[in-house]
């Protein structure tokens, strides 16, 4: 498949692209997107079932479907360029599946570069040839697969004790999830404001620019606002954090 | 057995939602973790690249130093906001902070349902689906097909801003969703009040909590909400609004 003439250069090519766009590697990517689309086709039409047996209707459900997806347009365009911003390091078929699917940029970046580390190559810089990025992928592609082992594992585990909770104290079951909502994105959204200055004004102006719209939205009682409300605010915010991070 | 009748109990329709969702999810899941598993084998076991599976490992339990610990707390800290279904969705389409959870929050305001609740959990079902239909093709297209012709497009700038503080501006924004779906002005206080202690009193003076960052803040907010919460009647109003049996 390559020419590969002394045994010393093997896989010592910097070409990432050669090994990192094989055909067999988008396969394997465009694998991973077909389960996921299975998936969701499963879970729509499970949920369309249980609705009336819980008298939500159909047209309840579809708009949950459709505030999800316009909901989401801002957060994947973004990670859209990240992922972009990473093609030249992992190649197209990596980025679709770690960056863009299962993984996060911040998470997979900070795996390929301490995996590099380990091959004495700098992720991107110097050493990082076709072994090194083998190995990297290799290394994040198992430390992401934790996640999903870890997923296996212990929903059917949690759930048993979800049960049990619910049949002892409904109660603590009706608050439990709300809790533990704004307790995650409490902690996530105030570790971002001692990061920098320009962090803590990104977060402040998406906040505002979110309150604002809630605000209006219930004022006019315009219902498509409150979908489009993140999308505005992601958009808002980098605008002011493009300026501050210039100036 | 013949299921003609056209009503069937809450319960029955939700164990049923669950039955197919915990069979399929599991298997799409795990058909998932081989394909994501496979491409890195072909590299290291088929191509001649001269890495060895000991270079490999070596690698990984660098990388496992660091984040195996979140691999095992991040499914235990995400599962009573995203109920079991959703568990096999989100940590395979991942990006589950800065886009899945905020999805399900703005479906579950945009109808007007709590989470936690039955029909919580399927607006938030509902809404990953969707989320993950706009986030597979936007990947497809933009990155897929049209990524490198972008890449050279969107000036460096750009695209460096947008590394470096798009979680940011999410974040703001869906926590302040968060607490208008919510609706429990007592909670919300403690969730922050709880945060501020552990990012800027706890966590500082013992550094090696740092991975637990994020779940000692659900923990602490729970409890503390659990037994700092309204006795008496008014609680009701914070039960599912379809109850539970």
């Amino acid at each position: 498949m390559f020419p590969l003439t002394t045994n010393t250069a093997v896989g010592q090519s910097t070409d990432i692209g050669a090994i990192a766009q094989s055909p067999l590697l988008w396969i394997f990517a465009l694998g991973v997107f077909a389960v996921i689309f299975v998936q969701s086709f499963i879970y729509v039409r499970a949920a369309k079932a249980a609705g009336p047996s819980v008298g939500m209707e159909r047209r309840e459900l579809n708009q949950a479907f459709r505030s999800g997806a316009i909901a989401s347009i801002g957060p994947s365009l973004a990670v859209v360029i990240v992922a972009i911003a990473l093609l030249a390091l992992f190649g197209t078929p990596a980025v679709l599946v770690r960056i863009g699917l299962i993984g996060s940029a911040a998470t997979e970046t900070a795996s390929a570069g301490i995996a590099s580390t380990t091959m004495g190559a700098v992720l991107g810089g110097e050493g990082y040839n076709q072994q090194v990025f083998a190995v990297a992928f290799a290394a994040m592609s198992i430390s992401g697969g934790a996640w999903m082992l870890a997923t296996l594992i212990l929903t059917p585990l949690l759930k048993r004790g979800g049960h049990k909770l619910s049949q002892v104290n409904p109660a603590a079951m009706a608050l439990i999830p709300g809790a533990a909502l704004l307790g995650a994105f409490s902690m996530l959204t105030l570790s971002e404001l001692p990061k920098s200055t320009v962090h803590m004004i990104t977060v402040v102006v998406s906040a505002l620019v979110m309150a604002g719209l809630l605000f209006v939205a219930r004022k006019l009682n315009a219902h498509w606002l409150k979908e489009w409300a993140l999308g505005i605010s992601i958009l808002v915010a980098l605008a002011v954090a493009f300026v501050a991070h210039t100036a | 057995m013949s299921t003609l009748q056209t009503t069937v109990s809450a319960d029955q329709g939700m164990a049923r939602f669950e039955r197919t969702t915990s069979r399929w999810g599991r298997i799409t899941m795990t058909a998932g973790l081989l394909l994501s598993l496979a491409g890195p084998a072909y590299l290291v076991f088929v191509l001649d690249l001269g890495v060895s599976v000991d270079q490999v490992l070596g690698a990984y339990a660098a990388v496992a130093a660091t984040f195996l610990v979140f691999a095992l707390v991040e499914p235990i800290t995400y599962f009573p906001i995203l109920g079991q279904a959703a568990m096999y969705q989100a940590f395979m389409i991942g990006n589950i902070s800065n886009k899945l959870l905020p999805a399900a929050v703005v479906a579950q305001s945009s109808i007007g349902v709590k989470p936690g609740s039955r029909k919580g959990d399927l607006a938030a079902v509902m809404a990953i689906c969707g989320a993950a239909t706009v986030h597979l093709v936007s990947l497809l297209v933009f990155v897929g097909l049209l990524g490198t012709w972008l890449l050279s497009l969107i000036p460096a700038p750009v695209t460096e801003v947008a590394r470096l503080y798009i979680l940011p501006a999410i974040l703001g924004a869906v926590l302040v969703q968060s607490i208008a779906t919510v609706k429990q002005a007592r909670t919300t206080v403690i969730a922050v009040t709880a945060s501020l202690v552990l990012l800027f009193g706890v966590l500082p003076l013992v550094p090696a909590l740092g991975s637990f960052g994020i779940a000692l803040a659900v923990l602490a907010t729970v409890i503390l909400a659990w037994m700092l919460r309204a006795k008496g009647g008014t609680g009701a109003a914070d039960l599912p609004a379809d109850g539970v049996a």
